[in-house]
Parts: C-alpha cells; sequence; structure tokens
C-alpha cells in the first residue's frame, strides 16, 4: 500500500484529511460549539431575563469571575423521578429494540432473498409510510388502538371480547408506536448487511449436511452481527429520549426521561436543569457507545493484520 | 444472497411485516375520502378534501418547503456521513479518533428539544457577531437536519464498509489504478445499497423531524409537520389524510416505474445476450 | 466576512436612526393557529399594501423559547397574558407607541384595568381574544352515570373524587397545564387562587389531585377536542373556544354526541391572549399598523364571528352575530364573571415546584 513517490504521498494524506476534516468541521461547528453552550447554560441559574439563565462569567472591579453552579446536578440526583425516567426509558427502549430485531430480521433477510430487481421495491415499501407525516401514523394508531376503536370494534363485533381491551395510554401502545416507527431503522441496516453476503458460503455449508436452519445460525447469523448491531443503534439511541410517542400513546404514568426532560424546560421553564439532564444523558450513552466502536474497530485491526 | 428462492418462512415475514406497517395507512387513505370533519367517523364518500387542500395555500407550500428541505439534507448528509464512515472505518489510529466516532454518534443521543434550543442559540449567536444568518428559515433548517441525519448514514454506512472484502480495492491498486479511481469504480458501487439505504433514511428524519425545525425556522419557513401539528389541536383535518394519500400514491408511482424501467432494461439486454449466443 | 459585517452594520445603523430609512412593505406575524377570520389578512393587504407572512404556532412554549432565545425575526406575537407578563419582565418586548394607535380607545376600559396587573399601564400589549379554562360534559352520558337531577355547573364534577369516580370509565381528561390546574383548585376550596403558597401547593392541592388522579385518563391539551366530539371521553378540562369547537363537531357529525360547555359556579380562570411587539422587530411600524387594524370594531367582530372566542372591543358587540353573543358560555353573564379569576404568574422557584408536583401526580409517585 505504501507508495514511495512523495507527491502521491502528499495528496493521498491531503485526500484523507479531506475526508476526515470536512465533517470533523462541520460537527464541531454545528455539534460541539452548541453542546458547549448547552454545558454552559447546565452550570448557570434560571432567571427571568433574556436569556433566562444566569451568565457564568462577570466582571467585577477589573476581575473576571466565572463561578460554575452545581446545583443543576446536584438537583439531578436529588430529584428521584429523574433516575425513575432514565431506568424506565432504557428499558423501554431496550425492549422496543428487541422487538425491532424480532420483526426486522426477518423482513431484511426475506427482501434479501428476494431477486435483485425485486429488492429495491420492497426497499421502497418499507420505506414508504415513513414518508406520511410522523404524526399522522400516530393519530392512525391512535384510532385504531382506543377503547372504541378500530381494533376494539373488530373484535366485539366478533364476539371474541366483551368488553373493549384497554390499549390506548398503556405502555403497549408506546411499545407499538416506538416499533411502528424505527422498524425501517432496523431493517435497512441489516438488509445491506445481508444482502452482500457470499451465497457460496452457505451452499458449502449445505453440502457439508448442515440443515438450513443450522446453515442460518452457524453462517448467516454470524456475519450479519455488524448491521444487527447499527441497526440496534439506530433504534435504541433514539427512543431513549424519546417524547411525542410516550406522550400521544403513552398514559400518563408512563415515566420517560424525553418527557421529563420536556416538561422540565418547558413547564418548568428550567433550562440549566433541562441542560443537565441532556450533558448526563449524553455522557451515560456515548461513553459505552464509544468504547464498544473502539472494541469494534479493535477487532477489525486486529483480522486486517491476520 | 442469489436466487435461491425464497422460502416459505421468509414470505410470512415479508406479508405480516407489510401488513403490520400498512394498516395504519390504508385506514388514513381510507378516511381521506370521509365526508365528516371528524376523522374517525365515517359519514359517507367524498372527495371535497382534496380540493380543500389544494386551496391551502399555507401547507402546499409547507410541503413544498419539506421536500426541498428533506432532499437537500438527505444529499448532504450521505455526503459528510459517508465521508465520516470512511475515516472512522479506513483510516486506522489518527489523532482524535475516538472523539471524531463519538461526535458523529453524538447526535443520536441528544434530545431533540436539547439539540433544537442549543442550535437555535448557535445561530443567535452568530446572528449577533457575524451577521450570519440574517434571519432564520430554509437554511437553519437545513443545517439542523443535515447534522443529526449525518449520524444515522454514518453508523448506516459504517456498518457496511467493516464488512467488506478490502482485497478487491488492492487488486485494483496493484493494477495501477488510482486512489479516486478505485473509490469511484469499486468502493462506490459496493456501498451503493448503503448509501441509497441512509438516504433514505435521512430524507424520511427530516420530512418527520418537527421539534428541531420549530426551533430554528424563521418566518416564512413553515414545514409540514410543524403545519399538521398545529392544526392537530382541533384534530386531523382529513386534509392531511389527502395528502398523506397522494403523497405515498405518487412515491409509490415514482418508484413502480423506474423499478419497471429498470426491469425493461434488464430483460432487454437479457434477450440480447441470448440471441447473441443463438447466432 | 469582515466586509459583511461592516455593511451589515451600517445597515443597522441607518435603520436605528429612526424614520430615516423607510420599512420595508412587509410584517411578520406569529400567532396560534386558526386564531385569525379567513379575509383579515387578504383585507389588511389591500388596504395598506402591506405584505402579511402569518406563521402559527400551538402552544407558548415553543413562542416562549423562540423570543428567549432572541431575534424571532417576528414583528408580532401572540403570547397568553401569565406568559407574556414573564416575557415582559425578561426584557423582550417593546413599548407600543400610542400616538400610531387611534383605535386604541376602543378598548373595554374594566378589562384593562384587570390586565395592568400583567402589563402595568398597558404599556407593551393589547389583548387579542380571550376565553376561560372551565368544563366540557357529554351530556348524556354524564346524566346516566350522575342522575338526571345532578347540578352540573360545579367543579364538584371533576374535584370530588366520589363524583369523578364515576364518569372514570367513560373518559375523564384534563389539560396538561398545571399554571391554570393549580388556580382552578385552589379556588374550588376557597382560597386565593393566586396564592403561591408552597405548604398550600403541596398539601390540599396536591392531595385533591391525587385523589382524583386514578380516574383521569390522560392529561393533554388539545387531544381533548376530538375526543369530546367523538364520544371517547365524557367529561374534560379545557379551554372555552376548543370545548366549543368540540360542540360544533359533535352537532356536525351527528353521531348523537351532545357536548357542553361548563363555566362552574364556584368561578374559573380567565385568560388572555395578548398581541406584543419583540424588541428585535424589524418592522415595528407595521406591526403598529395592523396592531391598529384589529381594534377597528368591524374587523375584531369579523374575527370572533369566525374562531367563537370573544375580544375586547364592546364596540364590535353589535356586529358580532346574535348566537355567540347570547351564550353565556362564550359571553358569561354578569353574574358569572363576577366569580371569574385572572391566572397568576409565577416566579422561577414556584414554577419549578408546581411543575415537579405536577409530574409526580401525574405518573402516580
Amino acid at each position: 500500500m505504501t507508495n514511495p513517490v512523495r507527491p502521491a504521498q502528499f495528496l493521498k494524506s491531503f485526500g484523507r484529511g479531506l475526508v476526515s476534516g470536512i465533517p470533523y468541521f462541520w460537527l464541531l461547528l454545528f455539534f460541539v460549539i452548541p453542546f458547549v453552550i448547552v454545558l454552559k447554560i447546565s452550570f448557570a441559574e434560571s432567571q427571568i431575563a433574556q436569556p433566562p439563565f444566569t451568565d457564568l462569567t462577570s466582571f467585577a472591579d477589573d476581575m473576571l469571575t466565572i463561578s460554575l453552579n452545581l446545583f443543576n446536578y446536584i438537583d439531578l440526583y436529588e430529584y428521584d423521578l429523574y433516575l425513575d425516567g432514565y431506568i424506565s426509558s432504557v428499558k423501554i427502549a431496550g425492549i422496543s429494540t428487541i422487538l425491532c430485531l424480532l420483526i426486522g430480521y426477518p423482513i431484511a433477510y426475506a427482501i434479501a432473498k428476494l431477486p435483485p430487481h425485486a429488492r429495491n421495491l420492497a426497499l421502497m415499501l418499507v420505506i414508504l409510510p415513513s414518508w406520511t407525516s410522523f404524526l399522522i401514523r400516530i393519530y392512525a394508531w391512535i384510532g385504531l388502538l382506543k377503547n372504541n376503536g378500530l381494533i376494539n370494534n373488530a373484535l366485539l363485533g366478533l364476539g371474541l371480547i366483551d368488553e373493549p381491551l384497554v390499549m390506548l395510554h398503556t405502555p403497549i401502545a408506546v411499545y407499538i408506536g416506538i416499533v411502528y416507527a424505527y422498524l425501517p431503522f432496523m431493517i435497512l441496516p441489516i438488509y445491506t448487511n445481508l444482502v452482500k453476503h457470499d451465497h457460496t458460503l452457505l451452499e458449502a455449508a449445505s453440502d457439508l449436511g448442515a440443515t438450513p436452519a443450522a446453515a442460518f445460525f452457524k453462517v448467516t447469523l454470524p456475519l450479519s452481527v455488524s448491521g444487527i448491531v447499527a441497526g440496534s443503534m439506530l433504534v435504541f439511541i433514539p427512543s431513549v429520549g424519546e417524547f411525542v410517542i410516550p406522550e400521544l400513546l403513552g398514559g400518563p404514568d408512563t415515566l420517560m426521561i424525553g418527557k421529563l426532560l420536556w416538561s422540565e424546560f418547558f413547564n418548568a421553564r428550567n433550562w440549566p436543569g433541562a441542560s443537565a439532564v441532556a450533558v448526563v444523558m449524553l455522557i451515560m450513552l456515548i461513553i459505552p457507545i464509544t468504547i464498544f466502536q473502539r472494541y469494534q474497530a479493535k477487532d477489525l485491526e486486529a483480522i486486517a493484520d491476520d | 444472497m442469489t436466487n435461491a428462492g425464497i422460502g416459505r418462512w421468509s414470505w410470512m415475514a415479508l406479508v405480516s411485516g407489510f401488513i403490520f406497517l400498512y394498516v395504519p395507512i390504508f385506514i388514513l387513505m381510507f378516511y381521506s375520502f370521509n365526508e365528516s370533519r371528524l376523522v374517525t367517523v365515517w359519514a359517507g364518500f367524498s372527495i371535497k378534501w382534496y380540493g380543500e387542500l389544494f386551496r391551502d395555500e399555507q401547507m402546499m407550500s409547507a410541503v413544498w418547503m419539506s421536500l426541498k428541505i428533506a432532499f437537500l439534507s438527505a444529499s448532504m448528509a450521505v455526503v459528510l456521513g459517508t465521508m465520516a464512515a470512511i475515516a472512522m472505518v479506513r483510516f486506522g489510529r489518527f489523532r482524535g479518533k475516538t472523539m471524531f466516532t463519538g461526535m458523529i454518534t453524538a447526535p443520536l443521543v441528544m434530545p431533540e428539544v436539547i439539540t433544537g434550543l442549543s442550535l437555535l442559540l448557535l445561530f443567535v449567536t452568530l446572528s449577533q457577531a457575524l451577521g450570519w444568518p440574517a434571519e432564520r428559515g430554509s437554511v437553519t433548517i437545513w443545517i439542523a437536519h443535515t447534522t443529526f441525519c449525518m449520524a444515522y448514514v454514518a453508523v448506516v454506512v459504517s456498518s457496511r464498509l467493516r464488512e467488506f472484502d478490502r482485497s478487491l480495492e488492492e487488486a485494483a491498486m496493484d493494477l495501477g489504478a488510482s486512489r479516486l479511481g478505485v473509490f469511484f469504480r469499486i468502493t462506490l458501487p459496493i456501498v451503493a445499497p448503503a448509501l441509497l439505504a441512509g438516504w433514505l433514511l435521512a430524507f424520511t428524519l427530516s420530512l418527520d423531524d418537527l421539534v428541531i425545525a420549530s426551533f430554528v425556522s424563521g418566518p416564512g419557513s413553515t414545514t409540514l409537520p410543524m403545519v399538521v401539528f398545529s392544526s392537530v389541536r382541533l384534530g386531523v383535518s382529513p386534509k392531511i389524510n389527502a395528502l398523506a394519500t397522494l403523497l405515498v400514491l405518487a412515491v409509490s408511482m415514482a418508484t413502480f416505474i423506474a423499478w419497471w424501467y429498470m426491469r425493461r432494461q434488464e430483460l432487454i439486454r437479457q434477450k440480447e445476450i441470448q440471441s447473441a449466443f443463438n447466432k | 466576512m469582515k466586509k459583511l459585517k461592516q455593511l451589515m452594520l451600517a445597515g443597522s445603523v441607518a435603520f436605528s436612526a429612526a424614520g430615516v430609512v423607510a420599512e420595508e412593505n412587509v410584517l411578520n406575524v406569529y400567532n396560534w393557529s386558526d386564531y385569525i377570520a379567513e379575509n383579515t389578512l387578504a383585507n389588511f393587504e389591500k388596504e395598506t399594501g402591506i405584505k402579511v407572512t402569518y406563521d402559527v404556532f400551538d402552544s407558548n412554549d415553543v413562542l416562549e423559547a423562540k423570543l428567549l432565545s432572541g431575534k424571532t425575526g417576528y414583528d408580532l406575537v401572540v403570547p397568553s397574558a401569565t406568559f407574556m407578563a414573564r416575557q415582559i419582565e425578561a426584557g423582550v418586548f417593546q413599548k407600543l407607541d400610542m400616538s400610531k394607535l387611534s383605535n386604541h380607545k376602543e378598548l373595554d376600559a374594566a378589562m384593562m384595568k384587570k390586565l395592568s396587573a400583567l402589563d402595568p399601564d398597558n404599556a407593551y400589549s393589547i389583548p387579542y381574544l380571550w376565553g376561560t379554562t372551565g368544563i366540557g360534559i357529554n351530556v348524556a352520558k354524564v346524566k346516566e352515570r350522575l342522575g338526571d337531577d345532578f347540578p352540573v355547573d360545579t367543579w364538584d364534577l371533576i374535584f370530588k373524587p366520589e363524583v369523578v369516580s364515576k364518569l372514570a370509565d367513560c373518559g375523564v381528561s384534563m389539560l396538561d397545564a398545571w399554571d391554570e390546574i393549580v388556580p382552578s383548585v385552589l379556588n374550588y376550596l376557597g382560597e386565593d387562587p393566586s396564592s403561591t403558597d408552597k405548604n398550600l401547593l403541596s398539601g390540599k392541592v396536591t392531595d385533591v389531585l391525587k385523589s382524583i388522579r386514578p380516574h383521569v385518563r390522560y392529561f393533554h391539551s388539545s387531544q381533548y377536542i376530538n375526543d369530546l366530539a367523538n364520544g371517547d371521553v365524557c367529561l374534560s378540562v379545557g379551554w372555552s373556544g376548543d370545548i366549543l369547537q368540540a360542540v360544533d363537531r359533535a352537532a356536525e357529525a351527528e353521531n348523537g354526541v351532545e357536548v357542553a360547555y361548563i363555566i362552574p359556579k364556584e368561578g374559573a380562570g380567565l385568560w388572555f391572549d395578548m398581541l406584543a411587539i419583540p424588541k428585535d422587530a424589524s418592522h415595528p411600524n407595521n406591526a403598529h399598523t395592523f396592531l391598529n387594524y384589529l381594534m377597528r370594531p368591524d374587523v375584531i367582530a369579523d374575527i370572533t364571528n369566525y374562531v367563537w372566542y370573544p375580544n375586547a372591543v364592546p364596540a364590535s358587540t353589535s356586529k358580532i352575530d346574535e348566537e355567540i353573543t347570547s351564550d353565556p358560555s362564550i359571553y358569561p353573564t354578569p353574574e358569572v364573571a363576577a366569580n371569574l379569576f385572572t391566572f397568576p404568574v409565577y416566579g422561577p422557584k414556584f414554577d419549578r415546584q408546581g411543575a415537579r408536583m405536577w409530574t409526580a401526580v401525574k405518573s402516580n409517585k
């Protein structure tokens, strides 16, 4: 891979610099700096002003004083609803991710097995429902799930139940909503992974006498792990902080961190408090993810070195 | 995978999956033809909501605004997200890599309210300090959407890059192909499904985003979810159902035509090959 | 970039040299959705030649976040009065130039006096439309469960566990707005609705809310409109105009549901939506022109006729449909009006306590 010619070397590193530099710069400007603003707010105190929080720095007697207010973080620790909310969010997101995987994997698998010309069509069909507005899809589910909604009316009409099942404003409705909204996010990465598998491997396995099921669990599944990981990340991470779905489909006692943060921000008008929640949430999720990715990268390097 | 034939179980998974995905869609299509304003009570067939939809200038302009922003954000996010994925997967270890990986996934973690607020404050600060952006609008929404969409694209593309056989690229390189040539002739076609998937995800994310857009929008830049949300206070208007129906129909038609065209081309080519053989 | 900045600076200097440079003929308005007559803007544009960009929002929350961050780009916004009071204190708005508001004299003097508690000397704002926070019921279902003779014009319906428990099975909903529910509870308990007594909040008020919590199906500030009209809930604490919309929808759908709006006899909260001009508005002159236009009796009468919310211009009453002015749930009778109270404005500390109490009650913790 090494190329002794100098200009080429220069071009290569220049190209590399560009490829990593442009997204780096973009994220620095539009994610890191805004995040620093959030971090700053989390150390401030709320007040009635524009903007509605105190400044950290102040000039008095030609002295620059910086005051960091840790109250919001202490408060986070002391306000027990946050911990409950966080745990229940992770639980809801985790169960939803598993459900998405159980439903999404077979779909992705089936699409990858379709003849090549039909794959893109099927893929479009997966994504198409998402091109209607998210809110009206949720409202369509409300229409299905409510006490005198379509599902209950159908079941009552068939005589399968005597009383309407209470589904709306329960955790079940939240699971349905999240799975419905995020299913394409699971299917797409798994599909892109499965579709490139080398079929000869499977044939070799079956030639060696493996049943289709064994071949699937021994060959296909392990090979698609990186697709599963990507899909699970895309479902799990955003649904931890989900707000709209539990707000519209969940009951008042479906506690989620997204809802708590929302009410802290808008109802209590406590921008610093809400910022502190976000900072802690980011740290609690991003550190494990980064460590995980590092291991993954190391594995990859190990393979490359072989 | 090749045409190994799709088994019974796969068919079942596919069909039941599509039923789950499409039941709500068919219901809202059905109710777009409802005479009554109440979305869930059937009061007779009517197409009046389609007329009302086209007369609603605010909603129509919001639709265009949303589609435009979604298209541009998805395209930009694919470019940036792919670059990020290549840097993450291909560049081995480099300085600041851990921070880089963290930074790319972080937008997924941030709650929407905070992303929206932080970008709003950034734009306000920038406009006070530099005079840009003088007014918030479609450009600021585009920036915000690109930022969180590129995280999704990076995850999808890097998952594909991780498992891809580098021997092909190396072989091409050994044969004297330039780096850029290898990228465009070999790497790009192989990651193409991931790029398509990433673009589609980014497009839908941008099209659906309500919270972030509400924060960073300015006068005259109302997106579709904002119009929908501000009108659901009075119940989902059947107009919105009509709009959803049209969107679904338009996209499925376009997809089907594209598919049909490509399929025909392929069949013609196969025929040509066959006739060449027969001769 | 530097040049650009200089140019911008030059531009802003020219602007601030009051009136030297004429304003562009545009106006950016940010109002609630479905909150203006169909022809209001078109007529205004025809009359003045000012092009209006009209955007809508659905809750005070996002509006407030934008206002407090600064540079919204809007020239005229419509916050609710209690939100506005806090925003005035934060220094978000500019004082109105009364010399440009010749129709200011048309406003109801008694109402302006009430509002001066929130906007001292009425210097920053004028009222747009107003209403009450009361109860919407499904008449048949409530009668069926409580008996024909039960007097429904009382907060007992929702705040008395023995009563509300009988309605739980047909669906009870409540606004997700603690700063309106808490004063309503205080008033029901015979306390001062604008009290900011912590012990009262964590004591009596919380007890009432916790006792009725098991019977409330959901807390939401907009879903109840459709649900009332469809018969999915039979009792909602909500805003007058919204519940009247539900009344209308149910009648229109002919689905056998009859909805009624009740202002309880113990008194109910009174809210106002206010018109105000942000300090950094780029077209303040046009905003004043529009404000003045909105205070014209014929213009505001059209709006009331369309949205069914009362306004603050007494001279418009004769131009409003009889159907609306004679409805005591829209225009309360003098006896009822005497019991109405305005919602208080809370400071940051009480805000936090209230919001957390509310979260705890809602989530049953």
